[in-house]
């Protein structure tokens, strides 16, 4: 119920690192077929998931985002061979360090969504929304509001 | 700066939902627009005729576009920009038709997601670069290893369209694997008579002076790229003259050693001077000094003195020879052999007489092999009954997983042959799957089928069949599962599954190139590029990427030549996109993560200088790397640091 509380009325600053070959493309099959979604999820465009430095991350909760989100091309499908596989080392690296900051592990998450998969992104997507909605503004994001 | 901002309405389909005038309003009040305009299909021919115009008119630094998805028309915009005269990489696009108009439920939070999304590309944009696509000369011509059906019809194909060719096979003759054949599924069409004309061809054809041909050779170093790979080729000793020899076989006859003969899989023996078989090509004979008695000590020359061609054809002074071509291209076409049928001990190869792999089989059927074509068993009578076992080693975790997609065809090819040569003979066959694909093969099944003489039997596992020595030199073979039947047969031949020819790994290591899980030359692409491999400018043809039949082998020749005749052209110089990733030496470290991150092998280090540089022509730009660097040394051109902060901080400003 408390949490109903924090998350009334709030809508969550979103950033998705999104490749350019698979979950991308993805995106736009959701957006062919139409399923309308939440908006919270603002996409930043990369070559591949493997671009995406963990400074990018921390760059978008310093500047106000409640959650991150990076898709990915599905294990063995990455365009360029196994750019993935190192997001996804770099991801865990990643997550011990937000722990650190006191940041939830539910505010950054890397999923695989495939040029064909418009559904599971729009699922994802608003799962992610949700998931940060039920944490409330990131508290670092609060401080700085408040100051 | 003066950045303009271009808002395309896609008919209704983006101005319905987002209000462009909410959305001008917002981006105008930002620093350095300089405007914000509106068009209802910016990509139609009218919309780019607008572009084009206002762009020289107005000539802004930069050109935001918020329109549909860049992977409609990015590059439309681009040539655009590119006619007005403006560097295309200073254009940023943004999706608000797929990902903003189309996906969201409510207009006014739709138009707040368009803004947020105009402003990183606005904070984006201003970083960008101007970017220039380099050219660098290439060589058209190609490097073949493996003249067997892909390999020939590769080269025939590049030599008729006047690209230059050099051909390297490493054993004496040419033709692969089918010239060894006596007769072809399905047409039972008489392999080396197949071959002869593409044989002939590239031998002394019309286009054959653009192909030179290697027998006996092998490629021992790899060094350059795409357009210019130099390589160099060991070039074996034959001691015989291929231009001088007449192939009439003088020479052979005195010679006074001998040694199995390797292309008859051991079944005989041949002469230390010898053709492989009879009806080989080029049409001469080599020396196997591991086997005469010269290099043994002895002064023999009874094969030179028996030349009617003079004294000089034979020429036991022929040494190695080390030839460096530079090539643009490096056409795989290596070749398979069998899975080790030792490797299941149940059926008795190797330890049992007259059970024979199917190669061996095919020999022996063979007019020009061991037994010049004659069937029999090891007591020198023809075999009453055959037991041909399918799937040795196929569809099954223990072994290898997949089917070769071959064997059933040419284990029916057997059927029909030994029912022509031995009339009276039972053949029973054991399937674990039957697997007849096309829409030729079906034929010799049926023919199998409706022969009165022919059993089919099924079996679960290949340990499920058990071979072992029966009566008189019989093989009874014990099938422990479904019908649980025991046959008895004189003569048993196994179909291995298609294996990777040896010398893939070391092959695959020299030129980078990656192996699947069965060894076989990894593909680009399973569908779409089934004939690259992951090195650039290094295509894969046949069975050394896949099992695969002689029809797709060819086809499979044509598609590599397709790659080369398309990609590098006299005089056409490369196009090396500007995407790629740049190393700042000054900043480098040395410590080499980026190499072991590229999966393109597209950075190399300098030993020298301590420092890693990029090869842009391999690089694909997916900036593994450059997220990668821990001294932040490398840049993602277009992709830079700077440029995605910037966005992410005009988005959440
Ligand atoms: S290209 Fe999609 S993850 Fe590498």
């Amino acid at each position: 119920m408390s949490g109903n509380k924090k998350t009334a009325g709030f809508e969550p600053k979103i950033v998705g690192f999104l490749c350019n070959w698979c979950s991308y493309a993805g995106a736009d099959k959701a957006g062919t077929a139409q399923t309308p979604y939440p908006p919270n999820v603002h996409v930043v465009k990369v070559m591949c998931s493997g671009r995406v430095d963990p400074q990018f991350v921390m760059e978008a909760y310093e500047n106000g985002a409640d959650g991150v989100i990076i898709l990915a091309c599905h294990p063995g499908d990455c365009h360029y061979k196994e750019g993935n596989y190192r997001a996804v080392q770099r991801n865990r690296i990643l997550k011990q360090l937000l722990s650190q900051f006191g940041i939830e592990e539910e505010r950054c998450r890397l999923d695989y969504v495939s040029a064909g998969e418009g559904e599971k992104f729009v699922r994802v997507i608003t799962e992610m929304v949700e998931s940060v909605k039920r944490l409330g503004p990131l508290s670092v994001n609060k401080k700085r509001a408040a100051v | 700066m003066k950045i303009g901002v271009y808002f395309c309405n896609c008919g209704t389909n983006i101005a319905d939902k987002i209000d462009p005038e909410k959305v001008k309003a917002a981006i105008t009040a930002l620093p350095d627009v300089a405007y914000f305009k509106t068009a209802d299909f910016i990509c139609s021919e009218d919309g780019k005729t607008f572009l084009e115009e206002d762009l020289k008119e107005t000539r802004p630094d930069r050109v935001v576009i918020a329109a549909c998805s860049p992977r409609d028309h990015e590059n439309t915009f681009m040539r655009v920009l590119a006619k007005a005269g403006m560097n295309p990489y200073l254009m940023q696009m943004v999706n608000i038709r797929e990902q903003v108009a189309w996906v969201t439920a409510d207009n006014e939070r739709a138009a707040q997601k368009a803004i947020t999304a105009i402003r990183g590309a606005i904070a984006r944009v201003r970083l960008h670069q101007p970017l220039e696509k380099k050219e660098l000369e290439a060589c058209p011509d190609a490097l073949i290893i493996g003249a067997g059906p892909a390999g020939l019809k590769a080269a025939l194909t590049l030599a008729e369209a006047g690209r230059k060719v050099v051909l390297v096979e490493k054993t004496p003759v040419i033709g692969g694997m089918p010239v060894r054949f006596e007769e072809l599924f399905p047409n039972m069409e008489c392999g080396p008579c197949m071959l002869e004309s593409i044989l002939g061809e590239v031998l002394h054809g019309d286009y054959a002076e653009n192909i030179e041909l290697l027998t006996l050779a092998e490629v021992v170093d790899v060094a350059g790229f795409y357009g210019n790979f130099i390589v160099k080729i060991r070039q074996n000793p034959r001691y015989v003259d291929t231009h001088q020899c007449i192939g009439c076989g003088e020479c052979i006859a005195g010679c006074p050693a001998s040694a199995k003969n390797e292309f008859n899989c051991g079944l005989n023996e041949r002469k230390a001077i010898d053709f492989p078989f009879m009806g080989a090509l080029p049409n001469a004979p080599s020396i196997d000094t591991a086997t005469c008695v010269r290099w043994k000590g002895e002064e023999c020359k009874v094969c030179k003195e028996s030349c009617p061609m003079g004294e000089d054809v034979v020429n036991f002074e022929d040494r190695e020879q080390i030839l460096e071509r530079n090539v643009g291209a490096v056409l795989l076409a290596t070749g398979s052999s069998l899975y080790d049928c030792t490797a299941i001990p149940g059926l008795g190869y190797g330890k049992l007489p007259d059970v024979y792999t199917s190669l061996e089989f095919e020999r022996i059927l063979s007019s020009s092999g061991p037994t010049n074509g004659e069937v029999a068993t090891a007591n020198g009578t023809a075999p009453r009954s055959i037991a041909i076992i399918h799937c040795v080693g196929s569809l099954d975790p223990d072994h290898r997983h997949y089917c070769s997609g071959v064997c059933c065809q040419y284990a029916f090819k057997f059927n029909h042959l030994i029912e022509s040569k031995l009339p009276q003979t039972k053949v029973y066959h054991f399937y674990k799957e039957l697997v007849i694909p096309g829409k030729e093969g079906f034929s010799l099944y049926h023919h199998a089928t409706e022969n009165h003489n022919a059993e089919l039997y099924r079996y679960e596992k290949i340990g499920s069949l058990k071979i072992s020595a029966g009566t008189k030199g019989s093989k009874t073979i014990k099938n422990s599962s479904f019908g649980k039947e025991t046959v008895t047969a004189d003569m048993v031949i196994l179909c291995p599954a298609m294996v990777p020819a040896a010398g893939s790994e070391q092959l695959g290591a020299m030129l980078e190139v990656s192996r699947d899980r069965f060894g076989f030359f990894e593909e680009l692409h399973g569908r779409l590029d089934a004939s690259q491999s992951k090195i650039k400018g290094v295509y894969l043809a046949g069975t050394c990427q896949a099992p695969m039949d002689i029809q797709k082998a060819m086809l499979q020749g044509m598609a590599t030549a397709g790659y080369v005749l398309s990609g590098l052209a006299e005089g056409k110089k490369l196009e090396i996109e500007p995407i790629t990733a740049a190393i700042d030496e000054e900043r480098c470290a040395g410590c080499r993560i980026c190499l072991s991150v590229c999966p393109y092998k597209a950075i190399g280090f300098d030993a020298e200088k301590k420092k890693s540089e990029v090869n842009a022509v391999l690089c694909h730009g997916c900036g593994t790397c450059v997220s990668g660097c821990p001294a932040g040394a490398i840049t993602g051109n277009h992709f830079t640091n700077e440029e995605i902060l910037a966005e992410i901080g005009g988005m959440l400003a």
